[in-house]
């Protein structure tokens, strides 16, 4: 087997919350122990809720900030022992995309300026060079360097500032991009614009990615793996195929049971999830998504389930994975 | 959690207040010791010879080194002694006849200010870019710009030169109310008209903003109540608030201002006893009224942040958004 | 003093727009677009008079001298030929002081407001960005200054130093310093953990090129726009100075020292305390209305 490209190993990320008037309010376990591999040309779609804890662990794996505890490995270097100079080196085919198109772009600075910040801060040419890198990398993602190079953000539309963000996220020739929600804000339309870039970059450049996003239809659309996210907490990963048509974990299932259906005579979902998720401050022990689990029994209150290999790659977290079975046969089991 | 979010900000922000406090009266004791150090001459007269002076500091401890005189004077005033005036007085005494004139005075301007800018700012948001609106906005936005020296100024010829309603100078605020008014008006209407100004125009924004932003005045207004009353009852009641916030931390400025007043007007509060310590480098009595100023401002803040913590919802409660 | 504190203006520049309704003629749409406008260029416009009237004019055309009259002209009324804004009871032109006393406030305005937002930035922007224990140990030193009662501060150091425009400047500095110093930290403090910033960070932007070139751009509006209320605060303080008698020394002409001087010859000759009043009124308006107008031009950029 080949290295893989990104590692992640035990990633505990935390963070102390203050209530608004600055005094001491608990600490968040955001993520809580997630481990996963990335091999090279391989897309992985890690989905969750809001508030699963999706989005610290993309900054995490950047290293902003650096996770309390665990390992991130990109291309053989641990990125956590890192600091200054040699992180950036060590990050800089590890690029990013986020959510908000306007909020990761600077308001006063041009798209020229934006998409070449990235060249400038790593000594990428000289003037003139960079020049034409930044036109170049415009036309990579679609957009006329003659139209748009002299713009500021409020002057794009969010597809276009989303298409800025992916050419200054691209310009270093990363090997790797995290995408964070990266179309999530966008239009239908916009976001299949997107998703085909995207796609277009992973062939033409070999890009690998990080997809984290709560649509499940859009995560299966592009990941080769995916990963599903609880409450900080990694509870199924496996081949995309997989996960979607038999899932292990009761909260898979619930997931892709609040898919509302296309074809109007499959009628309604079988499980749904009770509750709301529990607070992040104080998780439930044992397994974490025991307080709404239709399966939970003593034991998972009591041991936290790690992740087994249950054949193909197909891991899951819990004391009582669903069987390999059709999605009809699950109502006998889970009522 | 053992204690209420509420009760551990209370800790915290006095703690801070202490601090400030007393990095106010080193940063006095600074400033004092760049001043010329005459104190002993100016007690003993021009006639006195060197000797004499020297004596004199000796016996008043001016010769010893800076952080020995800060500390005395520190510990003599955690006990409650403010020292002694270069004219013999106790400094706690000069503060207890100066000092109620100027909290007068103070008080009067507050309420002025804050009486008007509701009205003002109630009648102009009712219609946000309507006359009321524009002619509150042009008022405010002098009274901004104004220094209460310059309005006192014109007050003074407006209503003392020329109507002849109020005196020309206020000699004292004592002997009962109808007094007080005569003599108050007009000092503390210089001190209240830039303040009215800001008052206004954060409470006028802060109301126009509430009407078209918050839900529960949308509701209101749906469930058929009337503008006005809305605007009274539910979105006022809301406002104050930032006000009160605001008066609090706007003390700090008003006692400044209010020095400049009292000389304009001749009040014999705290403010032109200032400027004659200073006049005279009588450190202990510049030491005391600058405690006393700073007390002022620091208990403002403190009461405008507290006041915020215990009536604010969002802290009460000790939110927990990531 | 009786200014509010920079982040209350900052945040109520007249307040919020109304919500702008879809039945809005053309001639109205015209009407408030000149209105616009006009709030920017005409407080701008008076500003340049001002700064041509104090600066310029004075070299091109000879006035009276602003410290020496003939008692034959004093009392002079407004309008009179020679002196069209009077004279004082000793003869001295009144025109001629409002010009080289409005120098004297525009150049300490400026400069005051120069050394507050320079040093200020200094201490406020790390501060800000850093935060931390650097953050607690400047933030507890700008309460401090700013508790300390500005006017006693300024009037000790005065008096310390001696009377001197030079002076005036350092004193009044010492307010002006923690003032932008807050301001510079709230603002870096508010963009600091913005998605671009971190953004920034991630292209591999480090250290001080991501203050100068991030930070500073995203702040400096507000910091300017404010800096216009600051020489406004300023003048005002400076008169008071002045007024006190703290302030420029005497044969020299200032505002302050006008007001104190015309208060005394008030009952007769009440144009004396009133023109330069009016002029200390009006300049700080003028620079109050294009500090405003600034803000919500460059807010909605």
């Amino acid at each position: 087997m080949t290295e893989p490209l990104l590692s992640a190993r035990d990633v505990v990320q935390e963070f102390a919350v203050r209530d608004s008037g600055g005094s001491w309010g608990g600490v968040v376990q955001a993520v809580s122990g997630v481990t996963f591999d990335v091999m090279a040309g391989e897309t992985l779609g890690i989905v969750g809720e809001t508030g699963s804890g999706k989005s610290t662990l993309a900054r995490s794996l950047l290293q902003a900030p650096r996770p309390k505890s665990g390992t991130v490995t990109f291309r053989g270097t641990d990125l956590t022992r890192l600091r200054g100079r040699k992180l950036l080196r060590a990050r800089r085919h590890m690029q990013f995309v986020f959510q908000d198109p306007f909020g990761s772009l600077d308001p006063r600075w041009r798209v020229r300026s934006i998409v070449s910040e990235p060249l400038l801060a790593y000594g990428d040419g000289s003037a003139g060079h960079r020049q034409a890198r930044v036109d170049e990398l415009l036309d990579l993602v679609g957009l006329d360097p003659a139209r748009y190079a002299g713009r500021h953000p409020r002057e794009l539309s969010g597809g276009q500032a989303q298409r800025v963000a992916i050419a200054r996220a691209v310009a270093l020739n990363p090997s790797l991009l995290i995408c964070d929600e990266a179309v999530s804000s966008l239009d239908v339309l916009i976001q299949a614009q997107v998703l085909n870039l995207f796609e277009k970059l992973r062939s033409e450049l070999g890009l690998s990615y990080v997809f984290i996003a709560h649509d499940l239809a859009l995560v299966k659309q592009v990941s080769d793996r995916v990963a599903v996210m609880y409450l900080g907490r990694l509870c199924e990963t496996g081949p995309g195929e997989a996960v979607y048509k038999t899932p292990l974990h009761p909260y898979t299932r619930a997931l892709l049971d609040s898919i509302p259906a296309t074809d109007p005579g499959a009628g309604r979902a079988t499980t749904t999830l009770r509750g709301e998720p529990p607070s992040p401050i104080s998780p439930p022990s044992g397994c974490r998504f025991r307080t709404r689990c239709p399966r939970a029994a003593d034991l998972c209150a009591e041991q936290t389930p790690q992740m087994r290999d249950l054949g193909g790659g197909h891991t899951v977290a819990c004391h009582f994975p669903l069987e390999k079975k059709e999605p009809s046969a699950l109502k006998e089991t889970a009522v | 959690m053992a204690r209420s979010p509420a009760l551990r900000l209370v800790g915290r922000r006095l703690g801070a207040a202490v601090i400030v406090l007393w990095g106010v009266t080193l940063l006095t004791f600074i400033v004092m010791s760049t001043l010329p150090n005459d104190t002993a001459q100016t007690m003993l007269g021009l006639h006195a010879t060197p000797a004499q002076v020297a004596a004199l500091n000796k016996a008043l401890g001016l010769n010893q080194p800076f952080w020995v005189r800060y500390w005395r004077w520190l510990v003599q005033a955690l006990h409650g002694n403010l020292g002694t005036t270069l004219e013999g007085q106790s400094v706690n005494h000069e503060l207890a006849i100066h000092l109620p004139v100027t909290l007068e005075l103070l008080a009067y301007a507050l309420v002025i200010s804050v009486a008007l800018a509701v009205v003002v700012a109630v009648l102009a948001a009712r219609r946000p870019n309507g006359i009321a609106d524009r002619i509150s906005l042009s008022v405010s936005m002098i009274g901004l710009s104004a220094s209460p020296l310059v309005v006192g100024i014109i007050l003074v010829i407006v209503f003392a030169v020329q109507v002849g309603w109020f005196p020309v100078q206020s000699n004292g605020l004592g002997g009962g109310l109808g007094s007080f008014f005569v003599q108050g008006t007009l000092p503390a209407a210089s001190l209240g008209f830039p303040l009215f100004a800001i008052y206004t125009r954060l409470l006028r924004a802060d109301l126009v903003e509430q009407m078209q932003r918050e839900d529960y005045i949308v509701t209101a207004r749906a469930k058929g109540l009337s503008p006005w009353r809305v605007l009274i009852r539910h979105a006022l009641r809301n406002s104050m608030f930032t006000l009160i916030t605001v008066i609090g931390l706007n003390l700090g400025t008003l006692v400044s201002a209010a020095a400049i007043i009292e000389v304009l007007f001749s009040v014999p509060g705290v403010g032109s006893d200032l400027l004659t310590a200073i006049g005279n480098h009588d450190s202990a009595l510049i030491e005391g009224i600058v405690f006393v100023f700073a007390l002022i401002t620091v208990a403002g803040n403190l009461a405008a942040d507290l006041l915020y913590a215990v009536l604010d919802p969002r802290i009460r409660h000790g939110s927990t958004n990531s | 003093m009786a200014v509010p504190t920079p982040d209350a203006v900052l945040l109520t520049p007249g307040g919020p727009p109304a919500l702008p309704s879809l039945l809005v003629s053309d001639r109205r749409i015209r009407a408030q677009r000149f209105w616009r406008g006009a709030r920017l260029w005409i407080p701008l416009g008076f500003l340049i008079l001002m700064l041509f009237m104090c600066f310029v004019l004075p070299r091109v055309v000879t006035l009276p001298s602003p410290t020496n009259g003939t008692i034959l002209d004093g009392n002079d009324a407004l309008f009179t030929p020679g002196h069209w804004l009077g004279t004082n009871n000793v003869g001295v032109d009144t025109f001629s002081q409002i010009v080289y006393g409005g120098q004297v406030s525009f150049e300490i305005g400026a400069a005051v407001t120069a050394i507050g937002m320079i040093i200020g930035c200094a201490i406020g922007i790390p501060a800000g960005y850093l935060g931390g224990w650097a953050d607690s140990l400047l933030s507890r030193i700008l309460d401090v200054l700013l508790a300390f009662p500005a006017l006693v501060l300024a009037l000790a150091i005065a008096e310390g130093l001696g009377p001197s425009e030079v002076h005036e400047i350092w004193a009044l500095s010492v307010f002006s310093i923690p003032t932008f110093g807050r301001l510079a930290r709230a603002s870096t403090l508010a963009v600091r953990d913005l998605p671009f910033m971190t953004a920034a960070r991630l292209s591999g932007t480090r250290g001080w090129r991501i203050i100068v070139r991030h930070v500073i751009p995203n702040i400096a509006p507000g910091l300017v726009s404010f800096s216009l209320l600051g020489v406004g605060l300023t003048i005002i303080l400076e008169g008071a100075l002045d007024y006190l008698g703290w302030g420029i020394p005497l044969p020299e002409a200032s505002w302050g020292q006008m007001i104190a001087s015309g208060q005394n010859i008030m009952s007769a000759q009440p144009q004396y305390v009133l023109v330069p009043s009016l002029f200390l009124l009006v300049t700080v308006v003028a620079l109050n209305m294009f500090g405003d107008a600034l803000r919500e031009r460059w807010g909605e950029a």
